[in-house]
């Protein structure tokens, strides 16, 4: 047991809710005690679309099992394709009073055994304490090993797939804009955006494509992994931020794609000529604008490392502290964060990030909303670029890609004046 | 009046989110939610974004159940010089791990020195569903618990004391007026609407009684004494626990209506003065500031208004404007508890459908059809309507304007005005 003063993930359910909300024909059943359902409205005041959240409470205890009142998960899932006549897959979510409660998960015919559709994605593996990214990575995976199409020919012209960050992330659907707005450049078109914005068709035509860019590993990296063993389908890995990783990741998609590397070079440059301003920022500052200046950055793990480099080896910051609340995925990010910075850690508790960061006394913090307290009491900037961020904007400004690198160029400017 | 139940999926907000509302309505006080990740990241996504710092999360390790007393532990060691209180909420998962929370609270009460409620927010009610602000019920009831309990004659005593003390600074308007008040009276509710219990207070007084205290308590004074002879006027409709917890130590829990509306704010007045022993009418009164508000009445006239809202002051609510000339279409509750809300139920005209546990699809789609001039809307269906082009208020905006008494009667109106002035300037625009 721990004293906290946040959490930077929600969990387990709430992931798999995100990801759920995140697509198009996939409705959630969340089974939980009946005063957890907040995830509707906190689709409501975040995304703001209009769109009812895609999820059904199947509230735990409160059955009154000689009733047809919701509570009866088996019955609560089933109902939900004849309530909802689009949706094409359904995947359970349990919250963790419910997984505490020892309730086992109910067993559905093989797909199509009864005529009926899909059998509902259970996510068995949920266990309690499980966080919301581990979580919705796990339940893509589901989502696309029960959708990809098998013995499925890849398409005559060179076609990705994009595997960006689910909703709620900060400007996701921007990133992926980006994200095909550099690939269609290069002359690769995009063959399906997972998860944001997904439909099951798209998930069945997944082993079509000839690579799958992975802009947000945290959510993709187990879908990815699977379409490459199965289906063989290469991936790009390199973080798309910062004109060096947007640069590497674009040179790494043709290789992919096998393009002409000359034309692929000639596209990058026209990018940096015309489109990012980072390298223009860099150069133009006068070096001591940046040297001996530190930088905290912290977050979830492909913004962090991407920032990070992006802050030290392109800009010329001193990123004294880079850390994750990923504990899962700690090797990896402490791998990746030592390219850049002696100081790479991994810490969940707000408090003791506070202390980190604090420790290295920086002149800037990139983080998420949790490090506003800090960044206050020691009257530095925050560019709170990390999630979970608290603002919603209406326009969807990216920070991947060139695009996103002019972005992060202005916010740097603003920051460090 | 018909009440139908839906047995469907409400949208209602968790009533864990009000924790960061309550702990500012209660200075002094330390807030520990004890349960696992998901419980933090609930109050920490549906608050502020710099949540009150007197907030803070026991998050326990579902692969290691705390032990018997850590809790305990924990809160001495988080409680801080200034704390005069320390709150435990538990709920579903940490009693499923193992806490018992009422031992916790009775343990660190002893080790602090201090008063300690255990706040059980998931333990059922004997009617099912769930309100967004039955926490707010659960930390009130608490919060009598952690009342000073004395005997009548000492409580008339000290209310007679507390009369030339001066509660609230208002003494002087109840004074001349005061006719031999017999018990003391206390008034329970209006946490999260401030003014409310000014307002009442000074209304009572004007008939002639004087409140001993209120619980939450107001501008520092604390917490009253509840027991044997108390009048406790509850002032909302979601207090069904804390009203029990009153009468569980003895006190007079007054059956009447809820004072919202000028019609439930008159026969509040008059049965809470009536039972402490100061018999008024307040029919004149009533009947004057029905006057006062003929402009405003004129703007709800004839409005058609649904209620898909989460709070439970729908039925008050609705009882009201249905009372100041508006078509009430549909009053959705989630959880309706009609012995409590039994006054007010049968207060309820003729023309009202109740809808108890709604389905929210149902919901949707009953107000597509109807069409209503207004939505009294729960967060989780407000955008969806505002997208689909209804004209939208969320409940939790009528609770803090202050919505009790004859001044929280205007202010709702006042309220359903500037929603109707503000849908109309849109309107005009062309864009």
């Amino acid at each position: 047991m721990r004293l906290l003063g946040g959490v930077y993930e929600g969990p387990g359910s709430h992931g798999i809710l995100r990801l759920a909300a995140s697509m198009r024909g996939v409705h959630a059943v969340l089974r939980a005690g009946p005063g957890e359902g907040y995830f509707p409205a906190l689709y409501s005041g975040r995304e703001r679309d209009g769109r009812p959240a895609p999820v059904t409470l199947s509230p735990l205890h409160e059955g009154r099992r000689e009733s047809y009142a919701p509570g009866d998960l088996p019955r609560d899932l089933s109902g939900v394709a004849r309530r909802h006549p689009g949706v094409e897959a359904v995947i359970l979510a349990r919250s963790e009073a419910a997984l505490l409660s020892g309730e086992a998960v109910p067993e559905f015919p093989a797909p199509g055994a009864d005529g009926g559709g899909p059998a509902p994605i259970t996510c068995d593996w949920q266990t309690p304490g499980m966080g919301e990214t581990e979580a919705a990575e796990l339940a893509l995976e589901d989502l696309v090993r029960a959708h990809a199409g098998a013995k499925l020919e890849r398409t005559q012209y060179p076609t990705v797939n994009l595997f960006g960050p689910p909703v709620f992330g900060p400007g996701a659907g921007a990133e992926y804009d980006e994200a095909e707005r550099l690939l269609n450049l290069v002359g690769v078109e995009v063959n399906a955006r997972v998860p944001l914005g997904a439909t099951v068709e798209d998930l069945r035509r997944l082993p079509r494509a000839w690579a799958s860019v992975l802009l947000y590993r945290e959510v993709g990296e187990s879908a990815t992994l699977f379409l490459q063993d199965e289906h063989g389908i290469g991936r790009v890995t390199t973080p798309m931020i910062g004109a060096a990783g947007t640069g590497a990741a674009l040179r790494a998609v043709g290789e992919a794609c096998e393009l002409d590397p000359r034309f692929v070079d000639r596209t990058v440059w026209s990018e940096l000529s015309r489109t990012s301003k980072l390298p223009w920022y860099a150069r133009l500052e006068r070096p001591e604008a940046f040297a001996g200046r530190r930088a905290a950055v912290f977050g979830d793990f492909t913004y962090p490392l991407g920032l990070g480099y992006a802050l030290a080896r392109e800009v010329g910051l001193d990123v004294a502290a880079c850390g994750t609340y990923l504990v899962h995925l700690e090797r990896d990010f402490l791998f990746h964060a030592q390219t850049f910075t002696e100081g790479g850690f991994v810490e969940d508790d707000p408090q003791k990030v506070a202390g980190r960061i604090e420790a290295v006394r920086p002149g800037l913090i990139v983080g998420t909303e949790l490090e506003a307290p800090i960044a206050e009491a020691l009257d530095v900037p925050l560019l709170p670029l990390c999630y979970p961020a608290g603002d919603r904007p209406f326009v969807e400004r990216p920070l991947m890609g060139y695009g996103g690198s002019s972005i992060l160029a202005d916010r740097l400017d603003e920051a460090l004046g | 009046m018909t009440i139908l139940n839906e047995s469907g999926i409400p949208d209602v907000l968790p009533p864990l989110h009000a924790v960061n509302g309550l702990a500012q309505r209660l200075p002094g006080a330390l807030v520990i939610v004890a349960g696992t990740r998901a419980e933090a990241h609930l109050v920490r996504s549906l608050s502020p974004a710099l949540p009150d710092p007197r907030v803070t999360f026991a998050v326990l390790d579902p692969d290691d159940p705390p032990q018997q007393g850590q809790l305990a532990g924990l809160a001495v060691e988080a409680a801080g010089r200034g704390t005069e209180l320390v709150l435990l909420v538990c709920g579903r998962t940490a009693s499923s791990l193992g806490v018992d929370a009422a031992f916790e609270a009775r343990l660190a009460a002893r080790k602090l020195d201090l008063p300690v409620g255990a706040v059980d927010s998931d333990a059922p009610y004997p009617t099912p569903g769930v309100l967004s602000t039955d926490l707010e019920d659960r930390v009130l009831a608490a919060l009598v618990g952690l009342c000073p309990k004395r005997r009548t004659s000492e409580l008339v005593e000290a209310a007679s004391q507390a009369k030339r003390g001066g509660l609230f600074g208002l003494r002087g308007r109840g004074r001349e007026e005061a006719t031999g008040q017999g018990r003391p009276v206390v008034l329970l509710g209006a946490a999260l609407s401030p003014g409310s219990v000014a307002g009442l207070v000074a209304e009572l007084a004007r008939t002639g009684v004087e409140v001993s205290g209120a619980v939450p308590d107001v501008g520092g004074a604390g917490l009253p004494p509840v027991g044997e002879g108390t009048v406790v006027g509850v002032l909302d409709p979601n207090l069904g626990t804390a009203a029990d917890a009153s009468r569980d130590r003895g006190a007079r829990v007054v059956r009447t209506l809820l004072p919202i509306g000028v019609d439930g704010t008159a026969r509040f007045l008059q049965d809470v003065a009536a039972e402490a022993g100061a018999g008024s009418s307040e029919v004149v009164r009533a009947r004057s500031v029905w006057e006062e508000l003929g402009a405003l009445r004129n703007r709800v006239r004839g409005k058609r208004i649904f209620f898909a809202g989460d709070t439970g002051f729908e039925v008050p609510l609705a009882r009201f404007l249905a009372d100041a000339g508006a078509v009430v279409l549909e009053v959705g509750a989630p959880r309706l508890d009609r012995r409590f809300l039994s006054e007010e139920l049968q207060t309820l005209g003729p023309g009202v459908d109740v809808v108890v546990s709604p389905d929210w699809r149902g919901q949707l789609q009953r107000i597509e059809a109807a069409r209503p001039d207004v939505v009294v809307a729960s967060p989780g269906l407000y955008a969806p309507l505002v997208a689909r082009g209804h004209l939208c208020r969320p409940p939790r905006d009528f609770v803090r304007a202050g919505l009790h008494g004859y001044e929280g009667a205007r202010r709702v109106l006042e309220l359903l005005a500037k929603t109707f002035d503000r849908a109309e300037a849109l309107d005009a625009l062309s864009l």
